[in-house]
């Protein structure tokens, strides 16, 4: 048996005897996962397994040393599978008000995330609200991510996938494994800039933080509009600011909550569930050999031919090509 | 012993973690197909891509007639997680060579047509190839289906 082979199922072991021990925790109904409550019972899609449990939560830690691969994610790599307490890919389960400008552009977007519209599981769900049970297949929608530009925040960090905190003397850097994303946080003390006197949108925004006791809070605004709040289509204006707390409570947990206040759009603050991530090792995502973020870049040149051979005909009907390279 | 017991532990990965995915895969994969209508078939591969956002298998079904019906498929696991449950590029690039006999389940589009999700592989021996993914029963095959 090979080097790679070994490792591969010595890992595999390690995370088959998690995700065992932790659907049969589910299994019996047990009280609240690792780091943080259950989700609430017959909200949202089902999670993923737990996390992949690497650490002792109760080993010391620093509170203010963000700096590590954190993961929403069930299984810590890439590939969408969410932990079961990290929360669910919407902004937030308490949906917002619009004004009637948010609600115009709400209308707008065609997400393909959710359930499928007017379909017999999306009659099935009316506690929802339809911001969760309007999707359409990405050949019909009009979400800027299904041709590779930026997610943006806060979406980006609600997508499951790692991300890496890389904490330099005047900045933090979020770099997010899907799309390989890179948003800077400023901790040198400059000033946001208002929402009205930003020159040019950003797809990252422009974001400060600052330390309140052991909490990190980023401050964020100047993001351009075709990003979206979260990956059901929840518009924002470009006068959006974006409060973000994270903190971490042990040695292997991050939680945020998060508040978008957009006074074009929504008629209150909407602030999100706490979401949670998990600390990863530094070696465990590794290809080729090698340990670290994988570059998942959702490339144009992947992206539309992807589109072109596979979701959009699926999406449409109309006949594919008949394989094979251009 | 302990050899088989990891390995054991090593195939219950692949499937929890892909199994994990199917709830929320990439950018409206669930949304475009149908998973209630699967159908599995015999099938020749005629090319297989190892790229993001996800993994694409094309190729041919042979109905009873002999009419030959060509099929574009996606997967659900990109790259990411294909490394992630052991199925590396080559191993899966050598697994999927063109003409090779697989047996495939697919879900097919809601719009019609010949796209499907791929749900699962099986080799001429009945290995599972790619992890497979989480879904109802397969159908029995039908002959003619577009």
């Amino acid at each position: 048996m090979g080097v790679a082979m070994r490792r591969f199922i010595a890992l595999a072991a390690v995370l088959a005897v998690v995700s065992a021990v932790d659907a049969a925790a589910q299994a019996r109904g047990a009280g609240p996962a690792p780091g943080g409550a259950a989700p609430a019972p017959g909200r949202g899609r089902a999670a993923g397994p737990g996390y992949p449990k690497f650490f002792d939560s109760n080993m010391p830690f620093e509170a203010r040393d963000l700096a590590g691969i954190w993961t929403p994610n069930g299984n810590g790599f890439g590939g969408g599978g969410r932990c079961r307490d990290c929360g669910d890919r919407g902004f937030s389960f308490e949906f917002p008000v619009f004004t009637p400008a948010g609600q115009a552009a709400f209308d707008r977007n065609t997400p393909s995330y959710g359930r499928l519209k007017d379909s017999a599981d999306a009659q099935a769900h009316p506690e929802e609200h339809i911001g969760r049970r309007r999707a359409q297949s990405p050949a019909l929608g009009n979400d800027t991510y299904g041709t590779c530009n930026p997610m943006g925040m806060p979406r980006a960090i609600l997508y499951p996938d790692p991300v890496e905190f890389i904490v330099l003397p005047d900045r933090i850097l979020q770099h997010f494994e899907w799309g390989y994303g890179l948003r800077t946080t400023w901790m040198d003390g400059r000033k946001l800039p208002s929402p009205l006197d930003v020159d040019i949108p950003r797809w990252w925004g422009y974001a400060v933080g600052r330390w309140e006791g052991n909490t990190l809070v980023v401050e964020s605004t100047g993001y351009d509009e075709r990003t979206w709040v979260d990956h059901f289509g929840y518009p924002h204006s470009g006068e959006m600011v974006l409060r973000e707390r994270y903190t971490r409570t042990n040695y292997d947990t991050i939680e945020l909550t998060m508040t978008v206040t957009d006074p074009k759009y929504y008629a209150k603050p909407w602030t999100s569930e706490t979401k949670r991530m998990h600390l990863l090792p530094r070696t465990f995502i590794q290809s080729s050999g090698w340990s670290g973020l994988l570059e998942d870049l959702c490339a144009p040149a992947n992206e539309l031919e992807f589109n072109r051979l596979i979701r959009d005909p699926a999406g449409t009907g109309k006949p594919a090509e008949t394989g094979g390279r251009r | 012993m302990i050899r088989s017991f990891m390995t054991w532990c090593a195939l219950a990965t692949i499937l929890t973690v892909v199994g994990a995915s199917g709830v929320s895969a990439h950018h409206g994969t669930l949304v475009a197909y149908d998973r209630e209508k699967q159908w599995t078939a015999k099938a020749t591969v005629t090319e297989f891509r190892y790229l993001n956002p996800h993994a694409q298998i094309y190729f041919d079904v042979t109905d009873d007639k002999g009419t030959v019906t060509h099929w574009s498929g996606e997967l659900l696991p990109n790259p990411a997680q294909l490394i992630a449950t052991g199925w590396t590029r080559r191993r899966s690039m050598d697994a999927l060579k063109a003409g090779t006999v697989i047996t495939v389940t697919v879900a097919p589009p809601r719009a019609g047509g010949n796209v499907g999700l791929v749900m699962r592989i099986l080799n001429d021996k009945g290995e599972e190839l790619l992890g497979g993914q989480p879904g109802p029963p397969a159908a029995p095959p039908a002959a003619g289906r577009q």
